[in-house]
């Protein structure tokens, strides 16, 4: 059993919060909110957490002086949320430290997308990952079973590491589309399709049969 | 200002003297005074005048051909007069405190309308700011009940999302004051951020994305950069051709002292009587008709947003075959923040 990453959220917005809570919850993260803005800074302080989600436009506080206030204290990975959309307040953050600035309303997909990368990039084994005996190398673009490798080509290595990172979890077509678009790859509908029937049969020849599974009408899992 | 108009503007007083000059010299013959002294008084009488009108001409002369040459030169006409002294005749004084009063009032005038205009933007921010949470609890609501909610939904959330956009970039882009960090830009993030917005549609539509861009960086304002390229990318995916499989192809092309952003697609095109108006205000053109979604503003912040950061934005397109819009950057150091 994975120890659940626990996700500690700053926003004073009820429905924002709640909504914000229910989507974490549901992705496999452990949930913190804060609820009352009095002693906010103490509050996050005393608190545990392996992410913040940060509002910039608080109660009594204002996010900016927050996050530089925690950075004195902890290297702990932020995300600022704002809906201001200002060029200026994105690089003020930035460089008082915050990881990721997302402007409201977010699209919830990439949001997740964005903390599980940087939890990811924070655990430093993003290079090397596992699937049983088999080493995968994503930025070299291989999988390696004792002597034997096998060659992905980008866009499969992005689709493999995706179900790999979410393995036995059903994974729609919409997240492993927006996975290759984050990453540059504009490809459609069919390009995906063709994409996993070709790393499909590639992991066969390579002795991993029937590893990918389809559900039908909501994706596909890795075994 | 010319001596001979002067010169007939006074021409009562003149009559008058010539009337008085007539009396006298009349009565210098009645009572028989020599010839010798009439043509001393006549001479008197037109040297006097004639130096009392050129006394007063000169001195006007000089402050009104000032005001004249300043009014036309500068482009700020209502400064005028921080550029004279007060003169020193009467009714010149009278028109400089005249002119000094309205001057003020006019320029109370402006700064009661800033005011309010800065009250109504800021205040235009605000509830911008605010709309968009609601916006944003809907689209997490969205999301977390995926399956109960209609897909279309999601939609309509989106399209009221990219209004409020628009008004946000329309204000910042109709005020004087900086809004905006220019600083280096990379093109493909920018891009990047646009097709995640419009991935949906771009896949719906079954509308190849093709970007050919390398790590090429501009001195811009992202956010604002974004908004354009969202609004041209909109543009694109809105007006397809059924005949053909719709493309929308970005790509650079990197010249010694400029960058071209180049935004093509094999859509609709514009025609050629619409193409020189497509940046007006409100423009919607026969395209714009025939989709009941246009406003015609979209381009129109656009090309505003692009002079303030002083980029070229062109447009050619053949009806029925493609568009092509091309944003310029400028290689310029001058802008460079260094960190």
């Amino acid at each position: 059993m994975m120890i659940l990453k626990t996700i500690m959220i700053v926003e004073d917005d009820k429905t924002i919060c709640e909504e914000l809570t229910q989507l974490l919850e549901t992705s496999g993260y452990q949930v913190v909110a804060l609820t009352k803005f009095d002693h906010t800074l103490e509050d996050i302080l005393a608190s545990r957490f392996d992410l913040l989600l940060l509002d910039i436009n608080l109660p009594k506080v204002n996010g900016e002086f927050l996050l530089k206030e925690i950075r004195k204290k902890t290297n702990v990975p932020i995300i600022m949320l704002t809906s201001r959309a200002l060029e200026a307040d994105e690089v003020l953050s930035m460089s008082y430290g915050a990881d990721d600035y997302i402007t409201k309303p977010y699209n919830p997909t990439i949001l997740l997308l964005r903390i599980s990368n940087i939890l990811k990039r924070l655990e430093r084994s993003a290079d090397v990952l596992f699937y049983d005996d088999i080493k995968v190398y994503q930025r070299k673009g291989i999988l390696v079973k004792g002597e034997e490798t096998l060659d992905l080509t980008k866009n499969e290595m992005i689709i493999f590491s995706y179900l790999l990172n979410h393995r036995g979890d059903i994974v729609s077509r919409d997240e492993l589309m927006t996975e290759l678009w984050n990453n540059e790859e504009y490809i459609n509908e069919n390009a995906l399709t063709v994409n996993i029937s070709r790393l499909r049969s590639k992991l066969e020849s390579f002795g991993m049969e029937n590893t990918i599974e389809t559900r039908k009408g909501q994706g596909y899992k890795l075994l | 200002m010319k001596f001979r108009n002067y010169f007939l503007d006074y021409w009562i007083e003149i009559l008058l003297a010539l009337f008085g000059y007539f009396i006298v010299v009349m009565m210098l013959f009645a009572f028989k005074v020599s010839n010798q002294v009439t043509m001393g008084v006549t001479v008197l009488f037109f040297g006097v005048s004639f130096a009392i009108l050129l006394i007063g001409y000169v001195k006007r002369r000089s402050f009104y051909n000032k005001l004249i040459y300043h009014v036309e030169k500068l482009d700020k006409k209502y400064l005028v007069l921080e550029m004279l002294h007060e003169p020193s005749f009467y009714d010149g004084k009278i028109l400089y405190q005249v002119l000094y009063e309205i001057n003020k009032s006019m320029n109370e005038n402006v700064k009661n309308l800033e005011v309010s205009m800065t009250e109504f933007k800021e205040y235009i921010e605000l509830w911008i700011h605010e709309i968009k949470l609601p916006i944003a609890s809907l689209i997490l609501m969205n999301h977390n009940h995926k399956n109960a909610i209609d897909k279309r939904y999601e939609e309509q959330i989106r399209r009221i999302d990219d209004y409020v956009n628009q008004i946000l970039y329309f204000v910042r882009s109709e005020n004087a004051e900086k809004d905006y960090l220019i600083k280096d830009t990379s093109l493909k993030k920018v891009i990047n951020a646009v097709a995640m917005k419009n991935k949906n549609d771009l896949l719906e539509k079954n509308i190849q994305f093709i970007v050919e861009v390398g790590d090429e960086v501009v001195l811009t304002d992202s956010k604002w950069l974004e908004f354009i390229i969202d609004q041209i990318v909109s543009n694109s995916i809105k007006y397809t051709r059924e005949e053909v499989s719709s493309i929308i192809r970005i790509s650079t092309k990197d010249y010694s002292n400029k960058i071209d952003l180049i935004i093509y697609d094999n859509g609709i095109g514009i025609p050629a009587k619409d193409i020189r108006r497509v940046f007006e205000k409100t423009f919607t053109g026969e395209n714009g008709r025939n989709t009941s979604k246009s406003t015609g503003m979209g381009l129109y912040i656009v090309k505003k947003l692009c002079e303030k950061l002083d980029h070229k934005i062109t447009i050619e397109s053949v009806f029925g075959e493609y568009t092509k819009v091309i944003l310029t950057f400028s290689k310029n150091d001058f802008y460079k923040i260094k960190d």
